[in-house]
């Protein structure tokens, strides 16, 4: 079954993938799963997302419904239809 | 909020400060403007956001400026080191910097520090300050700055740009989460490609946000953070929380 999950993208992401727009995922669905079809939309955008393993990358900053979202297994933190993720890549320059 | 109170002298302002200052004593009121006057800020970096930072507190009558950075002028960062011109390359940055904030404003006093900021010399960058501001381009040193005004209780502005984008947050020790809270994974290093402007609003929020909170004026950015889209304009605030797992300063954390 496809759920429906409202993404809201920050900074340069907004740039990649848009501002704020739907995804459609298998259910049950992941900040993995759902992150790897926001991905879907830029092919170059994706590789500030995701990393050679499939993986999200650590350093970016998601929040499922305005929570942040931490630690080893956020990957396969499970998202629901209807929830909002947020994410933004932090910067390093000065 | 954090007051500089008690740590400097409380002589009444001179006329020529008056002057200087006329056009923000409406603002900040005669006891802001000493608690500025008496106050000590370190600025760490003197790049694309310290220039800016260290520029605005000087102007401002910041008492007392430590700006710490190891790096001489290069050409190639003249697109947005506002306080460094072409005769400037080679000359260490901080010379550069404490030279032309020494110019803007004689009535205070700037201190330069020509070192990367490690562990053998944190104590001395940091010591007698106030507020430390990161206007640093790594991680590391980024941490190790977060790591001491924990275990010191001192105030730390956090910032970081890169090409149109910044990101600012205030981070008040025993208080607000940590930069490790924060930023618990670093993103990929390097050297971004960066516009002066970005660094220049980036950095001028960051000396507001520095003013704020010596003053206690105003909302800082704390347990936020501060999201600066050049390219739409905007300014998103994305809610942070303490880590409590947090290395740095989790209750189930330990000081690394």
């Amino acid at each position: 079954m496809l759920i429906t999950v409202h993404i809201r993208a920050f900074a340069r992401f907004r740039e990649s993938f848009g501002d704020r727009f739907d995804v459609e995922v298998e259910s049950p669905a992941t900040v993995r799963s759902v992150m790897l079809e926001v991905g879907k939309r830029n092919g170059q955008g994706v590789r500030d997302l995701i990393d050679d393993g499939g993986n999200v990358k650590k350093s970016v900053i998601i929040m499922v419904n305005r929570e942040r979202v931490t630690g080893e297994a956020r990957d396969e933190h499970p998202v629901h239809g209807g929830d909002e993720v947020a994410l933004y890549p932090p910067v390093a320059g000065g | 909020m954090f007051r500089a109170e008690g740590k400097g002298d409380y002589r009444m302002l001179s006329g020529r400060e008056r002057e200087r200052y006329a056009r923000q004593l409406p603002i900040l009121g005669e006891e802001g403007q000493e608690t500025l006057r008496s106050s000590s800020v370190c600025v760490a970096g003197a790049g694309g956001l310290g220039c800016p930072v260290a520029l605005y507190l000087a102007a401002a009558g910041v008492g007392h400026i430590r700006i710490v950075d190891p790096d001489r002028v290069d050409r190639s960062n003249l697109n947005r080191q506002v306080l460094h011109a072409e005769p400037d390359i080679s000359r260490f940055k901080v010379e550069s910097a404490a030279e032309k904030l020494q110019r803007l404003n004689p009535d205070i006093t700037i201190e330069s520090m020509p070192v990367a900021i490690d562990d053998g010399n944190i104590d001395r960058v940091t010591g007698g300050m106030h507020l430390l501001l990161d206007a640093l381009d790594s991680y590391p040193a980024r941490y190790l700055l977060n790591r001491v005004a924990y275990q010191k209780n001192i105030p730390l502005i956090h910032a970081a740009v890169s090409g149109f984008h910044g990101q600012l947050t205030t981070i008040i020790p025993r208080e607000t989460p940590c930069l490790r809270c924060i930023i618990p994974h670093p993103p990929e290093g390097g050297s971004p490609p960066v516009l002066g402007a970005t660094a220049g609003i980036v950095g001028t929020l960051e000396a507001l946000e520095a003013l704020k909170v010596l003053t206690g004026m105003g909302d800082v950015a704390k347990n936020i953070l501060l999201v600066w889209d050049g390219r739409s304009g905007r300014l998103d605030q994305i809610p942070v929380g303490k880590d409590p797992g947090c290395p740095v300063c989790g209750i189930r954390g330990r000081i690394c």
